[in-house]
């Protein structure tokens, strides 16, 4: 098997529920694999353990067994040597409220010890892609959210990573500004050639940003591997019912293990 | 004179609500003043009728406010501002550690708890009986007082940093100074001039009572010179001077605070 890309093998998470102390399975059984530069959307019910697997992808967790490969390497045991070539766009956009946008973006090459002229350069080059040119020094409170998204974006894509996380990015904004957001965001890690897995429960995000879905279980499970065209429109609405289907079949919550 | 952005949005047709005078940028607070005047005034009328020894008049206590010591002044400044800088490093280093070791946290704040428990005053007696030094008496009393306070209060700071910032961060896989100095610390600011606020305040009280009971140098002292000649002026004055400096340094803080914080809503 390729070293590249992202391996997932036999993965399973299971944790101390807080106050209960019960033992829960967030993840039961994941084997895939995806290739460098493929872009992923994986859907499945809310609370189904998306989000704990992108913990494990971003390094943040680790797994009660199994593993995740990164180019050969697991992001949560060498966690360091992941600095700079992993990213992610959370659900709200964690914008450090006493930076302003420049600063903000500039964060992620702050910790990467870039100098500053070529960060302050770097950030703002990538806030005018993002059209916040009149918006370098706002401070997050000053900004809609969609703006802050925007600003969350350009964090995540300043260090050019090799591996672009995106954890239900989306899915708080309004329709039209989260779909012009998921265009944006699509084109931009085509052109940028990063990994990219995206999570969300919401089927048009999945379909908006095309490429590969993957349908997860609850506990997390691979229920089906897909391919999506956006442009299909009739293949579109074939696979939301599909999925849909497939949701809706999967056996309610089980979370205890014992 | 008509405040111009006042005047514009007038001749926008837009409702301008009344905003209190500002001069320099900063609100004059009026309200404040004619409240200090007609105590003052108060003050003045029950002069006339209470002898001098107890009640003095203005011109009694502004004679005295001139004839006081800048020395003392100027000692008891330093007392307090070397105490608390000193107070809040430790501060800092405790919740450093307690923040970043949670068996540290464990150990440390029950003993840290016992420490707030016990009065000021039993601080001073321990004080007395334990060292011989004066700068040392009263560098112990308010270190001892104040510390803790900024330790516990870094510590709730530190530990109200969001968990989805710290995750935000951890991902970027900062160094753990790094994580500090770009979360943590400005995270904690906040709390960080509030305790400076509180403890100024206290620190001010303190050094006072310890110069009272033992010192040979300060205001505390000056104002026990005050006691022992029977001289209320004399008294009023120095509370004066104490008052002044403690509105100084909140006024202080406060600017600190509107530069530091300009990021807030």
């Amino acid at each position: 098997m390729s070293t590249e890309g992202v391996v997932v093998e036999g993965l399973r998470k299971v944790f101390h529920q807080q106050g209960t102390g019960r033992l829960v399975t967030a993840i039961e059984a994941l084997d895939f694999a995806i290739a460098p530069g493929e872009m992923v959307s994986i859907v499945g019910r809310t609370g189904c353990g998306k989000s704990t697997f992108l913990s494990i992808l971003l390094g943040l967790e680790t797994p009660s067994a199994g593993r995740i490969l990164v180019d050969g390497k697991t992001p949560y045991g060498d966690f360091d040597s992941f600095k700079g070539r992993i990213a992610c766009i959370f659900q709200q956009d964690r914008l450090l409220p006493w930076r302003s946008a420049l600063d903000n973006v500039a964060l992620a090459l702050e910790v990467l010890g870039v100098a500053r002229a070529e960060r302050v350069a770097r950030a703002r080059e990538w806030l005018e892609r993002l059209g916040l040119a009149n918006f370098l020094y706002a401070y997050p409170h000053e900004m809609s959210g969609g703006m802050r998204q925007r600003v969350a974006i350009a964090r995540a894509f300043v260090v050019r990573p090799r591996v672009l996380l995106a954890d239900e990015a989306f899915g708080h904004l309004d329709e039209v500004t989260a779909a012009s957001l998921r265009r944006e965001f699509s084109a931009l890690a085509r052109e940028e050639g990063s990994t990219t897995v995206s999570v969300t429960h919401q089927l048009e995000e999945a379909f908006d940003l095309g490429g590969r879905v993957l349908v997860f279980g609850c506990p997390a499970r691979l229920l089906s591997d897909l391919r999506c065209d956006p442009g299909d429109r009739a293949g579109v609405a074939r696979l939301r019912g599909e999925i849909q289907r497939m949701i809706d079949q999967d056996a309610p919550l089980q979370p205890v293990a014992s | 004179m008509a405040n111009p952005s006042a005047v514009q949005s007038l001749e926008r047709g837009e409702a301008v609500e009344a905003t209190p005078a500002l001069v320099g940028g900063f609100r004059v607070p009026h309200e404040t003043l004619i409240a200090l005047g007609l105590a003052a005034v108060a003050w003045q009328l029950l002069a006339f009728v209470a002898p001098p020894y107890v009640i003095p008049g203005w011109d009694k206590i502004f004679e005295q406010l001139l004839a006081l010591r800048v020395d003392f002044v100027l000692i008891t400044v330093a007392r307090v501002f070397a105490a608390l800088v000193l107070s809040f490093a430790l501060g800092l280093a405790g919740a450093a550690l307690s923040y970043s070791f949670p068996v540290a946290e464990r150990y440390a704040m029950p003993l840290v708890k016992l420490l707030l428990a016990v009065p000021v005053v039993c601080w001073i007696l321990f004080a007395v009986l334990w060292f011989r030094g004066l700068e040392l008496r009263i560098g112990f009393v308010l270190v001892i007082t104040c510390g803790p306070i900024f330790w516990v209060d870094l510590l709730d700071g530190m530990k109200g940093v969001s968990k989805d910032l710290r995750d935000m961060l951890r991902a970027l896989r900062p160094s753990r100074w790094q994580f500090f100095a770009k979360l943590i610390w400005p995270a904690t600011v906040p709390i960080v001039l509030t305790s400076w606020k509180i403890n100024v305040s206290l620190a001010i009280r303190i050094v006072t009572m310890a110069e009272l009971v033992g010192a040979t140098t300060g205001i505390g002292y000056g104002l026990t010179i005050a006691q022992n000649l029977l001289s209320v002026a004399e008294v009023f004055a120095w509370t004066i001077v104490l008052v002044v400096i403690l509105y100084a340094a909140q006024v202080f803080i406060s600017l600190i605070e509107a530069r530091a914080l300009r990021w807030r809503e």
